[in-house]
């Protein structure tokens, strides 16, 4: 064995060496930098940050905005990865049944935005969205409800950000649960059948635990996906109004690559980490064991 | 023989293409956005005037325009000239990476200091120090529906804070608005503060937000919000189609309107047009542009600065414009009778003469921001204009 592992390790070489300096390299030099001082006048000449240990992160408790930021993240989270999760499960059972007309072509028409760039989504949604001309506020009215100003109030705002970021993800998830619905073994169905189980029986009993390794897969990685929100309300909205759509990401970018204090911005990426971090520490406590069918 | 004449025929080359090497320098320019696309024409017309130069333009997307030149800095690959919008002047300048022009500017035989809009002059000053030449400038003036205001009693434009809230209120009458305005950019709302008399910094640097210029320029601007004169949720909503359609029939913006009102919406083509800001102690507006810079490890600089003067001199500065439709900056450019045809431009050549600048220092992304934050607190209702001018000092105070 021990022999062995000189080859592989050559073959590795190439891929070990770029992955050491394109991602464990910056990690540890973004941790240094958050212990500095380091903004645009250190951009030329590196000798002018300083090192301050943990003032950053001291300045970032008493920053108001990085709480606002936090704030609408944790809320972003909250709201947006149930709705994410029930809604991508519901439309792959239902997209799993074989008597659905047209399946394929609802799979196909779930998966697109997924793979449609978020620049072109949050075009097409800034016209969906137009609080006099947009689709939504036109489908709401023949309700008789008169629908909100979505990007320009701040209540509305991040709603609407959740609208579009959950409807964005669907056909991702939705692929991985129906293949964790074509897991299930059929016979447990049909054993239920004969046992005289309707349809809503099997679901809670047989559909859902069996899914348990499925569900929590697409949870942790949806989680850690919407801890890190950016690109919608960074082309839809820039964070307003009244910073309502502010996310923890797009404060970075901004205190990062619009003011140049790559020092604050990695402390406050590192406390992203950290919540990233202990969330899924969490969540894997309360994962089941593995279930054997 | 057939060695040696290739051997001839290879010293040729080489001899060749070493002199005309030296025959021609080259400069390199860095050209942004549309900017690079258009840039060529000229270039052909400098080569031709400097039978001896050569100019390499780089076109650099907008986009990545600022990574792009953190990285030639730091790596040391900087270009001889770049194009450097106004509001970058500080933070590039401040890092000591652009030749201090002021020499070549004294010594010129084609440009000099006055020839320059002030306000456009001033974007290229740092630290006291001249760091480019302004090539085109940008202004914001009042976009109006001419029909729609004659409506209501008005043969002209606003011309005071008084009419603009006048006009604006019987605007507004039939269920629409007066004027569409944002509570979230600066170069809308920093006009009112300084046809107001207000300021960012006094003359000791000092901030001086909480000043009652400021405060009360701030009051005016919610005012035409919390009345309803304005739609605070103007995001999301399309300009075009609600000028057009007289729900929003005026606004303040920059001269890039002009072409695309015409083509968005010309059914309202001669219903509308554009007009100087409305005063209160004085009409000033916001300017904006592109300067040209060299950079200090240029080996070029003459031949650099030679490119610069040919392009900001004042009949090359009007050919930019039919190229480019970038207005000059030079002040004489706008003297020329191919201007005296075009009304609308006529009004920004106006505006420019009393057009300001933000403050040139490198904390201005952060306090741009700030502004941003608190303006629109304030129109929101968060706060009242003269908390948030209160919470806005301690915010710059924080970072200066």
């Amino acid at each position: 064995m021990k022999k062995d592992i000189k080859v592989p390790l050559l073959f590795l070489a190439p891929a070990l060496v770029l992955m050491l300096i394109f991602m464990i390299l910056p990690i540890f030099v973004s941790f240094y930098l958050s212990l500095t001082d380091f903004n645009v006048f250190a951009l030329v000449d590196w000798s002018k940050a300083k090192f301050i240990g943990l003032e950053n992160y001291r300045k970032l408790l008493n920053d108001e905005l990085f709480w606002k930021a936090l704030k609408n993240t944790l809320y972003f989270v909250a709201i947006g990865v149930p709705c994410a999760i029930i809604f991508s499960l519901s439309f792959a059972i239902l997209l799993n049944r074989p008597d659905i007309i047209g399946r394929n072509l609802f799979r196909v028409g779930f998966y697109l935005p997924h793979i449609t760039t978020t620049v072109a989504i949050a075009v097409v949604w800034k016209w969906v969205l137009n609080p006099r001309y947009g689709i939504l506020n036109w489908a709401l009215s023949l309700f008789g409800i008169t629908g909100p100003s979505w990007l320009g109030d701040p209540r509305w705002a991040m709603p609407a950000i959740i609208m579009l970021v959950v409807w964005k993800g669907l056909g991702y998830n939705i692929i991985i649960f129906l293949a964790g619905l074509q897991n299930i073994p059929e016979h447990l169905y049909e054993a239920a059948q004969i046992d005289g189980a309707n349809r809503w029986q099997q679901l809670f009993h047989i559909t859902i635990p069996l899914l348990r390794p499925t569900t929590f897969f697409v949870t942790v990685m949806t989680l850690i996906g919407y801890l890190q929100l950016f690109a919608e309300p960074y082309m839809l909205t820039d964070g307003g109004p009244l910073n309502s759509t502010l996310s923890i990401v797009l404060y970075m970018y901004r205190q990062g690559f619009k003011f140049f204090n790559l020092g604050y911005a990695s402390a406050i990426a590192y406390v992203l980490f950290g919540i990233i971090f202990v969330a899924t520490l969490i969540q894997m406590k309360f994962r089941d064991e593995e279930i054997q069918y | 023989m057939k060695k040696a004449l290739i051997l001839i025929l290879l010293l040729g080359i080489i001899l060749f293409s070493t002199l005309s090497a030296f025959a021609a320098e080259t400069i390199t320019v860095w050209a942004m956005g549309a900017e690079a696309k258009k840039i060529g024409a000229m270039v052909e017309k400098f080569e031709k005037a400097y039978p001896g130069l050569k100019v390499k333009v780089q076109a650099i997307p907008w986009s990545s325009a600022h990574d792009k030149l953190i990285t030639a800095i730091a790596g040391g690959t900087v270009p001889d000239v770049a194009q450097m919008g106004t509001t970058w002047m500080a933070e590039f300048g401040s890092i000591g990476v652009f030749e201090d022009v002021s020499n070549y500017l004294k010594n010129s035989k084609v440009i000099k200091e006055d020839d320059f809009f002030e306000g456009s002059l001033n974007t290229n000053i740092v630290d006291g120090k001249l760091y480019g030449i302004p090539w085109y400038v940008d202004t914001r003036v009042l976009f109006y529906r001419t029909d729609l205001l004659a409506e209501v009693g008005y043969d002209h434009p606003p011309r005071t804070w008084e009419e603009l809230e006048d006009v604006a209120r019987k605007l507004a009458a039939d269920g629409g608005y007066g004027l569409a305005l944002s509570t979230n950019n600066y170069q809308e709302f920093m006009p009112f503060v300084w046809q107001n008399g207000g300021r960012i910094l006094d003359e000791n640097g000092e901030v001086a937000v909480t000043e009652p210029a400021f405060v009360e320029a701030l009051e005016f601007y919610v005012k035409l919000f919390k009345e309803g004169l304005a739609p605070i949720d103007a995001q999301g909503t399309n300009l075009f189609q609600e000028f057009a359609a007289g729900r929003m029939p005026m606004y303040f913006s920059g001269p890039w309107m002009v072409n695309l009102t015409h083509e968005q919406v010309p059914e309202i083509d001669g219903k509308w047009s554009v007009a100087l800001m409305p005063e209160k102690k004085s009409r000033t507006s916001f300017i904006g542009g592109c300067n040209l810079v060299i950079f200090k490890d240029s080996k070029h600089k003459e031949a650099a600065w030679k490119f610069i003067e040919f392009m900001t001199e004042a009949q090359n500065q009007v050919e930019w414009f039919k190229i480019s439709g970038c207005l000059p900056a030079n002040k004489w450019a706008w003297e020329d009778t191919y201007f005296n045809n075009l009304e609308m431009m006529q009004v920004f050549g106006e505006q420019l003469k009393d057009a300001k600048a933000p403050i040139n220092i490198p904390q201005w992304a952060q306090i741009e921001s700030f502004i941003q934050r608190r303006v629109q607190e304030a129109c929101y209702g968060e706060k009242t204009p003269k908390e948030a001018a209160e919470a806005l000092a301690r915010d710059i105070e924080g970072v200066l």
